[in-house]
């Protein structure tokens, strides 16, 4: 049997070593896990001592998981500038985070919510994504765990996406509003004017399409960027509080104002207001073609402001206008905006420590409203005070837009929530395909409701 | 003389599609590493495909500098070796028992294997998650070993399986009479016999759990047990991502990935000339 | 020596780790889903059981269209199996014949195996974008500009598109596996057809393809489940769109129970495609009656 032996292939020995590593480091693994020294862990852990007081004095973990993975995420920034100070203000807090890139995060929210095991404060969306946390009881009112005096600067109308039927059950920090970023290099080009009106916009569309420029990019193929159209258009010929009301399923889709709205798109579509083949564009190919001064229109968020007037990224920093989606002639709803304070911090019901969570969410939410707003990502949710600071030119057109505004309506994907939303972004998508009339967009966006 | 170029003419034609071929292949691999130092601009730029104009090392800088791609690095390989030996080992001893031992309800229990090669993923992640979480693996190596353990099984005895079948039986039965017993048989004969199938069974566990995304995402939220792909993805922001960095480390991840298949593939190679089988 | 090789006790120890091991994590997991296809439930809110409704809900005039994507799954199983395939084998039985630089093909054609799908789906992204995009680059340069398209943005041509990717990547997985088996013919079987006088395409036929046959049913039954339950390629090039054209059971079911909670109707969807799988498994183990050769 001896030579069998020595002909035992390597491949046992090896598997066998793995084995035996297996063993070893799997304990060398766990021993790290409390050693408050080890070098891996100093963004992390030192679950030294999770006894669950509540009392100031006692050390208390929170877990805490947001979305903010790049630096080059103006709020990702805010939110370190505010946890430094909280570590700094709290010793007795070992705060662990956790960020996870945005699609991957709604998937690693939900399953853990639903497993009843979500960290003691994490970011959500308000509104319809929220909403089946809270009907089913799985975060905690926020206000029943804060002193009263705690939400005194919330700018209570930003917050109306985080109240539910009994209450209010996370804070939010920036509002971000849909703006019509215009190259005005572009414009001046061709000789069209920077349009604030629908009908300046649509000869505006002619002048570039006789270039044999495309208008406005849109990255379609990512729905939601074709849904703001479509939003903001109905926005113009329903209004804000009609279109609240239909995603609240108290009103009917099934209106002339809605079928307007959709048609509105249509037109837009049919006048070459975008690449004919938008639908195979992601957000970040739209995006890129108006930084790189392809395109002279984008409709998004307040947010892609700083990455506009950031030199490393685009190449049209200061040529850039911002503008609100153009109104219609004798139009009532014309100052009104698609946005809303939608990104915010909850406290998991599960929390052992909900006072020091909710807290930490006040706290947090209130610092990062003032910096997330210095770096352009949207308007403060809470009252700030800036002065002193110095704000981006292009994020003070923004403010100045939004500081008029007469009523906001937050994205209709995240209003809605379910299969609503996919609903919803197929029928936009049809709009942007031409295979649906705005009439058939109207009724069947109706069959959501009943 | 004529049929002599004729077939001089084949071969060289065969040689032509074949190159033709190899750099359709090899493309990618090529294209991930001008990808890799562009920046955002060039990237979503006017030609996709074309060098990049100023070779942007600081992408690959960055990312070893800021990120903890080293720790990622570390974690991928850990997970994934001790996924390749665990699931070779108890798949190899079970692939045996189904091909060579005489028991009834071995076909079901080879059918009852096989069923996990028609199971979706997806459709396993919230129980997998719950059991994670009560048994307390959840946020530690294991939460991926196990699922990517099992997940790689029913593949491996299928691989395993006929790979012993075709193993005459002669070779044991010599075994026997010298007095051996099955499981110096089982070690001693039969795994290197079935080097081949090792080889190529550790290829693919190796692919499906180093590249896998959604396991590793959901089941671990510890910044020190992150594996490469989480990491990577966490490169992609919400509204703002810097793509050639995201390239950069796309590249440190495919590396060991070329390297150890380039390596395993010349194990393969040498387990055929060596002749493990013959018959 | 039969009696050692029927001892229950060695069986056991043999088997019982692996089984352990995958009932755990596989079929528990699985028997929970198929608990969970049978109730009403959006993952927070109090289960409701339904019984079969769920399933009956696939294909009842389901608006998210469950329908065409097992059609479409079909079509790509079709697609592997007649294309792919025939398409490894040929590689497999060319390159190993012993040409030169055997060694550097083999690697080099299993290497968009070896590429993570976020990287191979990148470039076919740029590769079809239809504004710079190489394909209709190409297609320019040729002269060909009334067969230029917007590809994976047109309801028309986006299905053939990612189809077209897939069957390419795994092209040369079949052939790794093709080409180890036929590797693992012994030599003198061939070496004495040549001497016989017998040509390439001969000895292909007569004897590596049917020697190889069992190789070749592995790889029938590894593309047509790969394709039922095909996943991560469509999910990074089209997700399914635009406006569901190429949308497949998983993709569907990823979205219905990750993104909309439904996991009653997701996890129902599950049961369906596992079942799927199992019968198209049992067919081709029934129709697919390769005899085992020794040799």
């Amino acid at each position: 049997m001896g030579g069998f032996n020595k002909k035992t292939s390597k491949i046992v020995t090896l598997l066998l070593c793995f084995v035996l590593m297996l063993g070893v480091v799997g304990c060398g693994q766990s021993k790290d896990d409390n050693n408050p020294s080890s070098p891996s862990t100093s963004n992390d852990a030192t679950n030294n001592d999770t006894s669950n007081g509540t009392s100031e004095e006692e050390k208390v973990t929170l877990e805490v998981w947001h979305l903010w993975t790049t630096e080059s995420d103006g709020n990702a920034v805010s939110f370190n500038k505010a946890l430094d100070e909280y570590r700094a203000d709290h010793p007795n807090v070992t705060v662990n985070i956790d960020a996870t890139e945005n699609e991957a995060y709604k998937t690693k929210i939900k399953t853990a919510i639903s497993a009843n095991e979500a960290p003691d404060v994490f970011f959500t969306w308000g509104a319809g994504f929220a909403q089946p946390f809270v009907d089913a009881d799985k975060v905690a009112k926020i206000t029943d765990y804060l002193p009263d005096d705690a939400l005194a600067n919330l700018n209570m109308a930003s917050a109306n996406n985080f109240t539910y039927d009994d209450g209010l059950y996370g804070l939010p920090f920036i509002s971000w509003v849909g703006i019509l970023y215009c190259n005005q290099e572009m414009f001046d080009d061709v000789g069209a004017k920077v349009p604030d009106t629908y009908d300046e916009l649509m000869t505006a569309i002619e002048a570039f399409n006789a270039k044999g420029i495309v208008p406005i990019t849109v990255g379609a193929k990512d729905a939601w960027n074709a849904m703001f159209f479509q939003n903001v258009a109905t926005i113009r010929t329903a209004g804000t509080d009609l279109s609240t009301e239909a995603l609240k399923k108290n009103e009917s889709y099934d209106q002339q104002v809605f079928v307007d709205g959709a048609q509105m798109v249509l037109d837009m579509v049919e006048a070459g207001a975008f690449d004919p083949s938008a639908l195979g564009f992601t957000y970040d190919e739209a995006k890129i073609a108006l930084l790189n001064g392809e395109c002279p229109m984008i409709y998004q968020g307040s947010w892609l402001a700083s990455e506009i007037q950031n030199p490393e990224l685009s190449l049209v920093s200061n040529k850039v206008v911002a503008k609100n989606f153009p109104g219609l002639t004798g139009g009532e709803y014309n100052k009104q905006f698609l946005g809303g304070a939608i990104d915010g911090l909850m406290v998991s019901n599960t929390s052992k420590n909900k006072e020091v969570a909710a807290e930490f969410v006040a706290y947090i939410t209130e610092r990062m409203a003032k910096e997330s707003f210095l770096q352009g990502a949207g308007i403060p949710a809470w009252t700030i005070d800036s002065t002193g600071e110095t704000v981006d030119p292009l994020v003070q057109q923004i403010v100045d837009l939004a500081s008029e505004s007469e009523g906001y309506v937050v994205a209709w994907d995240t209003f809605l929530s379910g299969a609503d939303v996919s609903t919803h972004l197929d029928l936009v998508q049809e709009l942007f395909a031409q295979t649906i009339t705005a009439e058939e967009f109207a009724k069947k966006m109706q069959e959501v409701n009943e | 003389m004529n049929l002599r170029e004729k077939i001089k003419n084949l071969k060289i034609l065969q040689y032509i599609i074949l190159i033709i071929v190899a750099f359709v292949q090899i493309y990618p691999l090529f294209w991930l590493l001008t990808f890799s130092l562009k920046s955002n601009l060039e990237i979503f730029g006017k030609n996709p495909l074309a060098l990049p104009k100023s070779f942007m090392i600081s992408n690959y800088a960055n990312i070893l500098v800021n990120g903890n791609l080293l720790t990622y690095l570390f974690n991928s390989v850990f997970v994934t070796a001790i996924t390749i030996a665990f699931s070779t080992i108890i798949s190899a001893m079970a692939a045996y028992a189904i091909a060579r031992m005489c028991w009834k309800i071995k076909e079901h229990v080879l059918t009852y294997f096989l069923l996990g090669l028609m199971i979706p993923m997806q459709a396993t992640l919230l129980p997998l998650f719950l059991m994670m979480k009560r048994t307390g693996a959840y946020n530690t190596p294991w939460a991926l070993i196990l699922p990517y353990t099992g997940f790689a099984l029913p593949m491996a005895i299928f691989i395993f399986v006929g790979f012993f079948r075709s193993i005459p039986k002669e070779m044991e039965e010599a075994a026997f009479i010298d007095g051996a017993s099955i499981y110096q048989i089982f070690r001693v004969i039969m795994l290197p016999l079935i080097k081949p199938a090792i080889a190529t069974v550790s290829i693919f566990t190796f692919l499906s759990c180093w590249n896998e995304l959604m396991f590793a995402i959901t089941f671990i939220s510890k910044e020190q047990f992150k594996t490469l792909t989480v990491g990577i993805m966490g490169m992609v922001g919400m509204y703002a991502t810097n793509w050639g960095e995201l390239g950069a480390g796309l590249v440190v991840a495919a590396l060991p990935t070329v390297i150890i298949y380039v390596f395993m593939s010349s194990q393969v190679e040498k387990s055929f000339t060596t002749g493990a089988i013959k018959g | 020596m039969n009696r050692v090789l029927s001892n229950k006790k060695t069986i056991l120890i043999f088997v019982l780790p692996a089984f352990v091991f995958f009932s755990l994590i596989i079929i528990l997991p699985i028997l929970y889903s198929g608990y969970l296809s049978t109730i009403e439930w959006n993952g927070y809110s109090e289960k409701i059981f339904v019984g079969l409704e769920n399933f009956k809900n696939l294909f009842a005039d389901f608006p998210k269209g469950f329908t065409l994507g097992v059609k479409n799954s079909f079509l790509l199983a079709i697609l592997s199996v007649f294309v792919q395939i025939p398409l490894s084998l040929i590689l497999a039985l060319v390159i190993s014949k012993g040409i030169k630089g055997e060694g550097f093909f083999r690697t080099v054609y299993f290497i968009p195996v070896i590429i993570s799908t976020t990287v191979i789906g990148q470039l076919w992204l740029k590769i079809y974008q239809p504004k710079y995009g190489v394909l209709n680059y190409l297609l320019a340069q040729l002269g060909l500009e009334n067969l230029q398209n917007s590809w994976l943005a047109s309801a028309e041509t986006a299905l053939a598109c990612t189809f077209f990717v897939i069957v390419w990547q795994y092209v040369g997985y079949h052939m790794l596996l093709l080409y180890s088996s036929i590797k693992s013919i012994p030599k003198s079987l061939l070496e004495a057809a040549k001497v016989d006088g017998a040509t390439n395409t001969q000895i292909a036929r007569h004897i590596t393809i049917p020697l190889i046959a069992p190789m070749i049913k592995v790889c029938v039954t590894f593309a047509l489940i790969g394709s039922l339950k095909t996943f991560d390629l469509i999910y990074v090039l089209t997700k399914g769109g635009p406006i569901h054209s190429t949308e497949v059971p998983t993709t569907i079911m990823y979205r219905v129970l990750l993104t909309e909670n439904n996991y009653g109707l997701g996890s129902a969807m599950a049961i369906f495609i596992i079942i799927e799988c199992l019968i198209f498994t049992i067919l081709i183990q029934k129709g697919f009656k390769a005899e085992s050769y020794t040799y």
